[in-house]
């Protein structure tokens, strides 16, 4: 089973969806409800301000801008400002 | 019976019935010490899952770095010879140049977030964001504030 994972940082730790990437390429409904729903989230997050970063082992972190379905994992990291 | 006996009687009836009420009110979920249980409980599960965040995105060194010595450091992507030192336990980030400090950088999340996700939050904004971490910290000559950033 290949996972895709969105993890937002907040003051619980981090919230985390996953979703059946195999699943999703297949059309199943209940992976493309969860990546639906990961989306949303991604989407309301980055608006809030936050930043998302897209993680693959062995890779560099590249920041990304719009939710990447073929990412193992997305992490959001929340508005940050100068302190 | 002498006074101290007498006393200490009294202290040990005094400590029973304080233990009883904080067993009680522990149990109660509307109780305030219940509240404060489940306060402690959520903030011990936030460190311990920014925990193992944190161990995931670190390489094993550079995670014993942090135990070691308290910091993190990352070298930086586009600038030659130059290593921010990020704090494990909040503060100001060190950037050094050619192992010379340079400046001192203060960003932090909007939102409070445990310690090791804040360094993560580092880690990705370094590596993945330079130059909006830069544009967005504020700058600081090396060495002159030394006090802890507190969250908004």
């Amino acid at each position: 089973m290949t996972v895709g994972m969105l993890r937002i940082m907040s003051r619980r730790g981090d919230d985390r969806i996953t979703w059946d990437s195999q699943k999703v390429e297949a059309n199943d409904p209940e992976a493309m409800a969860a990546i639906g729903e990961a989306e949303r989230i991604f989407n309301e997050e980055l608006k809030k301000g936050g930043t998302a970063f897209k993680i693959e082992p062995g890779s560099t972190v590249k920041r990304i801008d719009k939710f990447d379905r073929t990412a193992e994992q997305i992490l959001v990291v929340p508005r940050v400002v100068g302190g | 019976m002498t006074m101290l006996e007498t006393l200490s009687l009294f202290l040990g009836i005094w400590l029973l019935f304080l233990l009883l009420a904080i067993y009680y009110l522990s149990q109660s979920p509307d109780g305030s010490v219940g509240r404060f249980r489940e306060s402690v409980s959520g903030h011990l599960s936030a460190e311990s899952r920014a925990k193992a965040l944190l161990r995931e995105m670190l390489t094993e060194s550079q995670y014993q770095q942090l135990i070691k010595f308290g910091y993190l450091e990352i070298p930086s992507p586009s600038i030659d010879n130059r290593v921010y030192r990020v704090p494990g336990s909040g503060g100001l980030v060190k950037v050094y140049e050619r192992g010379c400090a340079v400046m001192e950088l203060c960003l932090q999340p909007a939102e409070p977030l445990p310690d090791g996700d804040v360094v993560v939050m580092h880690k990705l904004m370094i590596e993945g964001n330079e130059q909006e971490y830069l544009q967005k910290a504020n700058h600081f000559a090396p060495g002159i504030i030394s006090l802890r950033c507190q969250h908004l």
